[in-house]
């Protein structure tokens, strides 16, 4: 009986400490979230009005913003280089060629098992 | 042990072990976003050991650890807005990407290479991927000195998902990256780019 209440005892324990573990590592993560697009949503509302009669245009993406310290990139480049060109045509017919002598060495094996059982049935 | 002890010990593991799992899925959940390597050194980190250089135009790239000595041409902008790389040839060379600083000026020098160069076979990065933190890197300048840079990272990421700020983007020592193609093959392509951040480490004379 003492040992059926101390087993209890044991998993009720550990469950406890299962729950309390996901509970840290939530209570963590929110805390920065909401005071930073408090303060974003603020100067937004108050730019456009003044910016659409003055300023020609908002700077749109973020490559000019570097142009402005010298010694750095100045111009961002779209996308990713593309450094390496594989020999397509002859590596896909290498390729091609080492599957079809595969599948056709198989077909042959196959082949070669299925006459020699029934040669052996037939001579039995 | 009687039955009845067994009975419990085999509970409290069980739970245990249920506990356990409960532990990964959470840190699952929270690297569920790409954190991955060790960034590239933004605005502080290590300090480099060496001054910066003034602006010289690089002419020669050496890297001992997997065998490169090439010269250095300069690149420019596709129509596309795209880098331009090395022509397919058979002894291809690198290029320095001509809007990033020249190596040992404060900012992140910019050199590019082909992985393969088609039916010529291996290009001069073939073997970029191979580098490993503290491999030395030597870029001959116009100039006629060198600037010395010491590997801090290698990273292979999608193409998808290029991360141009880290590679372009401002930081305030003199650094270096090294870019080619990597990972799986796509047709006459590759799906992802391998990319080595390295820092000025010496330069000479």
């Amino acid at each position: 009986m003492r040992r059926t209440v101390l087993s209890t005892l044991a998993l009720a324990s550990t469950a406890v400490l299962a729950s309390t573990m996901p509970a840290f590592a939530d209570g963590r993560s929110p805390s920065p979230v909401p005071s930073s697009p408090a303060t974003v949503d603020a100067t937004p509302s108050a730019a456009p009005s003044a910016v659409a009669s003055a300023a020609p245009r908002p700077v749109p993406s973020t490559a000019p913003t570097r142009a402005a310290t010298p010694g750095q990139v100045s111009r961002v480049p779209n996308g990713a280089p593309d450094t390496g060109v594989t020999s397509a045509s002859t590596s896909s017919g290498d390729e091609s060629a080492v599957i079809g002598g595969a599948a056709a060495a198989l077909a042959l094996a196959g082949g070669t098992v299925l006459v020699v059982r029934r040669r052996r049935a037939n001579g039995a | 042990m009687t039955p009845l002890s067994r009975r419990a010990f085999a509970t409290v593991v069980l739970a245990a072990s249920l506990a356990g799992c409960a532990g990964h899925d959470t840190d699952r959940g929270a690297a569920a976003h790409p954190t991955a390597t060790p960034p590239p050194s933004r605005l502080s980190a290590r300090a480099a050991t060496a001054a910066p250089l003034g602006r010289s135009v690089p002419v020669g790239l050496r890297i001992p650890a997997i065998g490169v000595d090439t010269p250095v041409m300069q690149l420019g902008l596709a129509a596309d807005g795209t880098v331009q790389v090395p022509p397919i040839t058979a002894h291809d060379r690198a290029g320095w990407y001509r809007y990033s600083p020249t190596p040992g000026q404060v900012g992140p020098s910019v050199i590019l290479a082909h992985v393969t160069v088609g039916a010529y076979g291996d290009g001069v990065f073939r073997h970029l991927a191979d580098l490993r933190r503290g491999d030395r890197i030597e870029t001959r300048l116009e100039n006629g000195r060198t600037a010395e840079f010491t590997v801090e990272s290698v990273r292979t990421v999608a193409k998808a998902h290029f991360p141009a700020d880290q590679v372009y983007g401002d930081v305030d020592r003199s650094e270096l990256r090294l870019i080619t193609c990597g990972g799986a093959r796509t047709g006459d392509g590759y799906l992802d780019n391998v990319i080595v951040f390295a820092a000025l480490s010496a330069t000479s004379p």
